[in-house]
């Protein structure tokens, strides 16, 4: 934390202290404006930035991960290997921190603290079930400012069913284990892990070949019953108890995003079906799972459906084998190395297997024109875990990378070295500046992170 | 040798009373030594301050003895570089911390606790709209998981509602009303023969007379299906009893009924039939004239008479079964839309929010309905929209429980016999009550102790309680892990679906064996009987079972009791690849014993297990080495004996008598100096020594599932009095179940809760 102030500070030296604006403002580059969303409903120009967060569970094999070199000259390492295509629209970042992974005073349950506080930086209440409560994520942040722009505010998707039994971490719920992404300190969003349903979510909202009176009584019913719905909603309310309200408080939310995309859909008509197949259900071969969704988020970025999406590639402390990559063992059974080298090289190959997915997300969306560039280019997409290394359950030296420019406002193709203790929450920060959902601070944040652009 | 320990009120927790001297004279100094330095005065770390701290007199101090228990347990605390307490030294610390959080008064009034609104879970719903609709698609399985608290996944804190599950629930009414309601059914094609043209009977101006001769019509049926007749008729020169029409398709009677229609207002009888395409003549007849036949004299015909005015025939439109269950009247001359209306939307949401509902509500959802025909839609039309409405209601996705008034003086209420048929047809089946409950609830009666009692006892025999196999046992048991296990098809080429499936039938016949013959619980623990099928008992090594058919078997006396010894357990608490001793004891304390041990320390080593390592020694000798150290040998020495006797089990639960090239040690000895070999000893070890350990874990289960709450201090109270039962009425399976249900808490709702 403190060492963070000295950075901060010394920014502020270079800029003349007395400013109170928020930093990036002053830094940011001119096509950032015309980038973010702000003006989103008028220029069709508009190249809004999106942004995309992906985890990885239990950890990476950090000597495999971490380039040797910084600045513009590094060679990927073993893992970063299927990035090549891509490399040049990554930036690298070494020695982040989430504090709020740490136990601080709250004893074992590192995993389903690093998952809580993955995008939120803030310090899950230890309870396997009464009074659930983080922070709000980041991408949620975004959503809240800029999510009224798209049919789905924001998009949470995931690779692995959360567990239909038992317990999860060590006194935590399992909620802290699936989830990253909180739309308010005590509301998890719950992920979709089936493409078909995604699919469905992304397309399906009109029958194709519905005339429009057809489908404008159909709108009128679903409203009536809407307004009905939480009309009743309202009347319950104050009957009941107030962990009975924040019940019903989350079901109206979810009621009047309904209500504002009924709406938003009678002004545009304009979405079309997309020339893509779609999925019949969750395939068998987990590559494939992870490419099809890959696809989902590709083309919900593109036809601008949303602009902020989260994806888990496993649950936090999974233990799934990779049988197909000659890895029999449980991903976490292994992520306990202990040292030993022969659990080290099948670490990696998992680690390099996740990676190959996000090359392969990664190279979709650098395939796509826009603008002068490619979609990728007005993208971030996060990548990384809220643990290093598996055995040591470190939350400092976090394994994190992000893709594509964001616009034009990160200078990618380079391996940053940040000092040691920096706040993750900072990165956060200044991924927000960049898709028009500046905020003060989020989670642990003590500043924006600088020397992104 | 200590003093009693001091005591907490169950009501009251904030009642003063001394400390204890062994507090002081034992604990404190302790902590003095090493707690106090950080943890205490004005700014304590972690805003943890002991320095205060006496006994557990408040649910806060309480909470935060817990969290010393767990820092000491997981040697999370003190921190590595500051200086370690001596292992006699944590444990005088632990024990009067477990001496204290374990001191409980229950003789006062019980707060019963407080359970946070409850939104029905995916199983929940689907059952739910099987019974109330009567379509069974499980809709919601493309729900989001539900998640899981305190083991369970019916846990009101931990249901959450992102908006995408609103989504659902809104997308999915729409669809279950769609498939369960036709908007617009087919029209009749109907053909009238007016009562002039029919053959026979008497002529009377444009009308025929059936009462002295029969009337017939011949009518082609152009294709096989349902088919419905009306006849209009009258009856004339009544005295007494109205005459009664017989209606025959050639020669099936296909109805009797009573002709109450007069000249002024005529009636339609009606018949409903399957017919095969072809000719087929219709016979109108008079009864009494039937069976007058052979004594009728003369011409006279027979008084009083039917009188015919037309006889129509139509094929009945194909309509769901839960479309004829919703909707049982239609609007017609005689009952306008919007009654027809009122009278469906009662029924319905009734059941549906399983309470009577409020003229007012229900006319909410009629004005639906009304507005639907305003547009020119059909009346079905209308109660497809009324019946989405109901089903993304609050009051059915919720579980609702009001709160004891504000101005309740202890802020307990009992609960109404509507909310205590919900929480238990919801326990017990996972599900809607049924028009059983429903009847109790009406004449206020289900919660008198008698007629609970027999509830219960026709609840766990009904096939609805598989729920409770499916549910409460596939969580407490980890059986719904079962179908993620992933042995590895080289280590264990045997395993296939057929062997994963059978081996979840086993565990699951004899909890519901345990179930619906109300067997003692302690048989899972010691069951010398199993079930198993042909490819169960192949992998069992038991002989003459065929088929693939699960029967009841004895087991052979050395090798197999009870679940700890079922495949699907041995094989969920396996690695991959071998098995897993520690995860096997873990699993037992966690699962059986009720008392999971805490979490490793970060960064300790785990067992070596490459090749070489595997040339060293079993596994058994490879992990004694690792638990010399002494970091680990506190839990270990209680998980791995535990784990050790089942290594005649390998990871997919088949017998074996070697290890590799090792031969199995299947010994153990716990810290108490318990000795036991292999499983059926142990078995009898848990038995005799830790049957009051295993009732309580499996009662404080049971009892979280059917609360949906985690269990508090107070709790402890109503688990004693459970036990106390269990033990007094032989173990068996519904004095458990008695115990939960004729509970305080189970009874009962505060205002007090967890969180408060």
């Amino acid at each position: 934390m403190n060492r963070n102030l000295i950075s901060r500070r010394t920014v502020l030296r270079g800029l003349g202290t007395a400013v109170a604006l928020p930093l990036f403002e002053a830094m940011r580059p001119v096509r950032a404006f015309a980038a973010t969303p702000l003006d989103a409903g008028s220029a069709a120009a508009t190249r809004p930035v999106r942004m995309a967060f992906i985890s990885v569970p239990n950890g990476i094999h950090m000597p495999d991960w971490t380039p040797k070199a910084t600045g513009y000259d590094f060679e990927l390492p073993f893992t970063m290997e299927p990035l090549a295509k891509v490399k040049d629209d990554l930036l690298v970042m070494t020695g982040l921190t989430h504090d709020k992974g740490r136990a601080n005073g709250d004893g074992p349950g590192d995993h389903a603290r690093s998952a809580a506080s993955f995008l939120t930086g803030a310090q899950p209440v230890k309870t396997a079930g009464a009074n659930i409560r983080v922070g709000t994520s980041v991408d949620q942040a975004a959503a809240e400012k800029i999510g009224h722009y798209t049919r789905l505010p924001s998009l949470e998707i995931g690779i692995e069913p959360g567990r239909g039994a038992g317990g999860c971490d060590s006194g935590y719920s399992c909620i802290y284990s699936n989830t990253i992404s909180w739309k308010s300190a005590s509301t998890p969003m719950a992920k979709e892990v089936n493409p078909r349903l995604v699919f469905e979510r992304l397309f399906s909202n009109k029958s194709p070949g519905e005339g429009g009176k057809a489908a404008a009584r159909r709108d009128l019913y679903k409203k009536s019953i809407l307004d009905l719905v939480s009309d009743d909603t309202r009347r319950l309310h104050g009957r009941l108890g107030d962990a009975d309200r924040h019940k019903l408080d989350e079901y109206l939310t979810g009621i009047r995003e309904i209500e504002q995309r009924i709406a938003k859909a009678e002004k545009d008509s304009s979405h079309e079906l997309p020339e893509f197949a779609k999925p019949s259900g969750v395939p068998q071969d987990m590559g494939e799972h992870m490419r099809i969704m890959c696809d989902l988020l590709v083309l919900a970025f593109q036809s601008d459906l949303t602009r902020v999406a989260t994806c888990m590639f496993a649950n936090e402390g999974s233990n799934r084998s990779y049988r197909f990559i000659d890895v029999p063992e449980g991903h976490h059974d292994l992520s306990h190395h202990g040292g030993d080298a022969a659990k080290h090289a099948k670490i990696r190959k998992i680690n390099r297997f996740h990676v190959q997915q996000l090359a392969y997300l990664l190279e979709r969306l650098k395939s796509i024109p826009e603008g002068d560039g490619t979609l990728l280019d007005n993208c971030m997409v996060l990548y990384g875990s809220g643990i290093s290394d598996g055995n040591r359950h470190n939350h400092d030296d976090l394994p994190v990378l992000v893709a594509g420019s964001g616009g034009g406002t990160i200078c990618t193709g380079r391996h940053i070295r940040f000092e040691q203790e920096t706040p993750m929450c900072n990165l956060f920060l200044s991924m927000l500046d960049r898709v028009g959902a500046s905020t003060d601070s989020l989670g642990d944040s003590t500043g924006r992170l600088t020397g992104l652009s | 040798m200590a003093a009693s320990p001091p005591v907490v009120r169950a009501d009251e927790p904030g009642a003063a009373r001394p400390v204890d001297d062994r507090f002081h004279n034992q604990v404190v100094p302790i902590l003095s030594k090493y707690c106090f330095g950080c943890h205490s005065g004005d700014e304590p770390k972690g805003n943890l301050s002991l320095g205060s701290l006496k006994g557990a007199d408040t649910p806060k101090d309480r909470e935060t003895w817990e969290t010393v228990l767990e820092m000491l347990d997981s040697r999370s605390m003190p921190p590595k570089n500051k200086s370690q307490p001596r292992d006699a030294e944590r444990r005088i610390i632990t024990d009067w911390i477990r001496l204290q959080l374990e001191s409980i008064d229950c003789s006062g009034k019980r707060n019963p606790g407080r359970v946070t609104l409850r939104r029905l879970n995916r199983v929940e719903y689907n059952n739910t709209i099987r019974d109330l609709v009567g379509v069974d698609f499980q809709p919601a399985d493309d729900f989001p998981t539900d998640d899981v608290g305190y083991g369970f996944d019916n846990i009101g804190d931990v249901l959450t509602i992102s908006p995408i599950l609103v989504e659902k629930y809104l997308s999915t009414a729409e669809h279950i009303a769609e498939r369960a309601i036709v908007a617009s059914p087919p029209r009749e094609a109907v053909r009238r023969i007016e009562a002039k043209d029919l053959a026979g009977g008497d002529r009377l101006g444009q009308r025929t007379v059936v009462s002295r001769a029969a009337a017939t019509t011949k009518i082609p049926i152009g294709k096989d299906g349902s088919y419905v007749i009306r006849v209009k008729a009258f009856a004339a020169k009544v005295a007494n009893e109205p005459p009664r029409l017989i209606v025959r398709v050639d020669d099936r009677e296909v109805t009797t009924a009573a002709v109450v229609g007069t000249r002024d207002s005529p009636r339609v009888v009606e018949a409903r039939m399957e017919l095969k395409a072809g000719p087929h003549t219709i016979t109108l007849a008079d009864a009494r004239r039937q069976s007058d036949e052979k004594t009728a004299s003369g011409d006279e015909p027979a008084r009083p008479l039917i009188v015919i005015d037309f006889v129509e025939i139509a094929e009945q439109a194909k309509l769901p079964n839960s479309h004829r269950r919703i909707i049982t009247v239609t609007p017609s001359a005689e009952l306008a839309s919007d009654r027809c209306a009122r009278l469906i939307l009662t029924e319905f949401a009734t059941r549906a929010f399983r309470r009577p509902v409020a003229a007012d509500d229900i006319e909410r959802f009629v004005k639906l309905v009304m507005l639907v025909q305003e547009k020119g839609d059909t009346f079905e039309r209308g109660i497809q929209l009324a019946v989405e409405a109901v089903l993304t209601s609050p009051h059915f996705l919720f579980r609702v429980e009001a709160d004891p008034e504000p101005g309740d003086e202890d802020g307990i209420r009992e609960l109404t016999d509507y909310e205590l048929a919900t929480r238990l047809s919801y326990f017990l089946w996972s599900t809607m009550p049924d028009e059983e409950l429903f009847r109790l609830a009406r004449q206020a009666s289900l919660h008198e102790p008698a007629v609970l009692e027999a509830q219960v006892r026709r609840m766990l025999k009904h096939r609805n309680a598989e729920a409770l196999v499916e549910n409460f046992a596939g969580q407490w048991l980890q059986l719904r892990d079962v179908a993620k296990v992933t042995p590895d098809p080289e280590g264990f080429p045997d395993f296939d679906d057929a062997l994963r499936t059978a081996m979840l039938r086993e565990t699951e016949l004899l909890f519901d064996a345990i179930v619906k013959e109300d067997r003692s619980v302690l048989e899972f623990l010691n069951a010398d009987y199993t079930f198993l099928n042909e490819r169960l008992a192949r992998h069992y090594g038991v002989a003459d079972v065929r088929g693939d058919e699960f029967r009841r078997v004895a087991l052979p006396a050395n090798q197999r009791r009870g679940v700890l010894t079922h495949a699907s357990i041995l094989t969920l608490t396996s690695n991959p690849t071998r098995t897993s001793p520690v995860k096997r004891g873990k699993w037992i304390l966690e699962n059986i014993l009720g008392t999971p041990p805490p979490a490793p320390p970060p960064g300790v080593e785990e067992l070596n297990d490459d090749k070489d390592a595997q040339l060293a020694g079993s596994l058994r000798q490879r992990m004694e080495q690792h638990r010399e150290k002494p970091m680990c040998a506190t839990c270990h020495s209680r998980m791995d004996p535990l784990g050790f006797a089942f290594e005649n089990f390998d990871a997919i639960g088949a017998w074996r008598d070697f290890d590799g090239k090792f031969a199995v040690d299947a010994s153990g000895e716990l810290p108490s100096g318990d000795k036991f070999r292999g499983p059926v000893e142990l078995a009898r070890h848990l038995m005799l020594a830790k049957r009051e350990q295993f009732c309580g874990c499996l009662t404080e289960k049971m009892l979280t599932y059917a609360l949906g709450r985690g269990l508090e201090f107070y709790d402890q109270c109503t688990v004693d009095d459970i036990l106390k039962r269990l033990a007094k009425e032989e173990y068996r399976f519904s004095s458990l179940v008695l115990g939960i249900v004729q509970s305080d808490p189970f009874l009962k709702r505060g205002n007090k809760g967890t969180d408060e």
